[in-house]
């Protein structure tokens, strides 16, 4: 019985520290982001462009495949259930509304997430461990400006991006299988896609991806600066970034979809 | 006696309750080569950590050229991290860039050079730890030794009064080694670095020792020339410096030995 209750204390003590130490790394982050804007020197071009390429432009063929392939298999769904209703014409509507405001966001998050978000964590933890953390310590250089600010600013900025393509990526897996798989009319499904899209669907879809965009980049940098002991402390940050990023975003979608439906006006 | 350009105080370091460092007081002397030697684990390079400020202490201060570094802001103290340059055991190289980038990174981040001047300046550092030419290798196309030097170039990159290294001879064969104390003498002698070097490579460290430090179990123990240590009576000294498995400490431990020498420290 004690040694539960002391699980339970020692877990508790973990996820707020953990929560305190995110928090304290959000503001030092948000600060220097603001701080860029005034002082060229604080987030340099070359870093930024550099981070946005490796997330953005080089994450394109999977978020492209994931988006599509969702997309299909949300349209064949569709397709089988409304058909019961007469109603297979409004597959394109429900793909294209579940794209824009749940699945583009998620899937792209979650994609991300393991894409971008372990290689954050291992490559920073790599780098503590070898002591190049350290090192940048020593050359005055404060390695949450040199190494976590570029890396949040170019996923903040791609996220959203992303997300866009993997929306659209959605909606044309969905019309190859509307059109060719179940036989609706190309117009006819076209017109319904953009009938049922209204503009609060993209716009939150985006503010979601935003704030996940945040949450990955926050997590996995935090995981990998603080990894300690070596390839083992690398591994387990690794595995640690992707699992808390994935966690979060699902619970933070859920309270951000409840907002936006309860409080948000269409 | 020369002036001292780092001094520290009583400087008490705690791990969990285990003072890993319990009461250091010592000068570093300016211009010259003070080693710091000791066994594995009597706290050697935590005491490099808290000069270059990675560590804050429980108690005692820290003077650096005339100012303490013990509870200073993180902006001071990377301006007075600018007078350092600071040689990593396992060199710290930044494996995502080429050997002048990583020269070149503390000249691009902290001062207004144009780019051809770093370069020039890349240049002419790199030849003086005799890698001319090595600019666009990446760090691991080229062997430890190399790294080292590489790593020693970018610490003197700004220039810096005191340079620390840690393990400079570490996992690299004796004729490289030996090579690394020479340039450690040579840029000490001619460019007049204060250079602090944590080692317990009793060749390198009397080589180009001018002062001798030896810890022991977060303590001083002995302090001296490299003649004054080599003829030192504490028995743990002896032991060594002639690297003896027998003497003041012994070679096997009962388990209630380990255990009070334990609780000792």
């Amino acid at each position: 019985m004690k040694a539960f209750f002391g699980k339970v204390g020692e877990t508790a003590f973990f996820v707020f520290t953990g929560v305190y130490h995110l928090f304290h790394l959000f503001a030092t982050v948000v600060r220097l982001i603001a701080a860029s804007f005034v002082q060229k020197k604080v987030l340099k071009r070359e870093h930024l462009v550099y981070q946005m390429v490796q997330m953005g432009f080089d994450s394109l063929a999977i978020i492209c495949l994931v988006g599509a392939a969702v997309g299909m298999v949300l349209a064949l769904q569709a397709a089988y259930q409304l058909k019961q209703f007469g109603a297979v014409l409004y597959t394109g509507s429900l793909v294209s509304v579940s794209m824009a405001r749940e699945l583009g966001p998620l899937v792209a998050a979650i994609v991300i997430s393991g894409r971008v978000g372990a290689r954050m964590a291992a490559e920073l933890g790599t780098m503590k461990v070898q002591e190049e953390i350290d090192a940048l310590a020593t050359m005055g250089l404060n390695p949450i400006k040199f190494l976590v600010v570029p890396r949040c600013a170019a996923l903040m900025a791609m996220l959203p991006c992303l997300t866009i393509i993997t929306d659209v990526m959605g909606m044309i897996g969905g019309f190859l299988v509307g059109t060719l798989g179940v036989g609706i009319n190309p117009a006819l499904y076209i017109a319904k896609t953009f009938d049922a899209l209204v503009l609060k669907d993209i716009y939150t879809g985006l503010a979601k991806s935003f704030v996940f965009a945040i949450l990955i980049a926050l997590i996995s940098c935090h995981q990998g600066l603080s990894v300690e002991g070596g390839a083992e402390g690398v591994g387990k940050a690794t595995t640690q970034a992707v699992v808390i990023s994935i966690v979060l975003i699902i619970v933070v979608d859920c309270l951000a979809t409840a907002i936006f439906y309860y409080a948000v006006p269409a | 006696m020369t002036e001292n350009l780092i001094e520290v105080k009583e400087l008490v370091k705690r791990f969990a309750e285990r003072a890993v460092l319990d009461g250091i007081n010592l000068g570093i002397p300016t211009g010259k080569i003070t080693v710091i030697m000791g066994g594995s684990g009597c706290g050697k390079s935590t005491f490099l950590r808290h000069l270059i400020g990675l560590l804050t202490p429980e108690e005692g201060e820290i003077w650096v050229d005339g100012e303490n570094i013990v509870g200073m802001k993180e902006k001071e103290m990377n301006q007075v991290r600018r007078k350092f340059g600071m040689l990593f055991q396992g060199a710290a190289l930044f494996n995502s860039m080429t050997v002048g980038e990583n020269v070149a990174l503390p000249l691009k981040e902290h001062t207004d050079l144009s780019a051809e001047i770093i370069n020039i300046i890349v240049k002419v550092k790199l030849e003086l730890v005799g890698l001319t030419g090595f600019e666009k290798f990446m760090p691991y196309q080229i062997s430890g030794g190399m790294k080292k030097r590489v790593a020693l170039a970018r610490a003197i990159a700004l220039d810096p009064k005191i340079v620390f290294y840690d393990e400079p001879g570490a996992g690299l064969d004796p004729i490289t080694a030996s090579m690394i104390d020479q340039l450690i003498l040579d840029l000490s002698r001619k460019l007049k670095i204060t250079s602090v070097v944590v080692t317990h490579e009793m060749k390198s460290a009397f080589r180009i020792a001018d002062k001798i430090i030896i810890f022991h179990k977060g303590r001083v123990l002995e302090v001296g020339t490299g003649e004054e240590i080599r003829n030192s009576k504490n028995p743990y000294v002896q032991q060594f410096i002639k690297g003896e498995p027998e003497g003041a400490i012994p070679f096997k431990q009962t388990s209630d030995a380990y255990l009070k020498g334990l609780l000792e420290t």
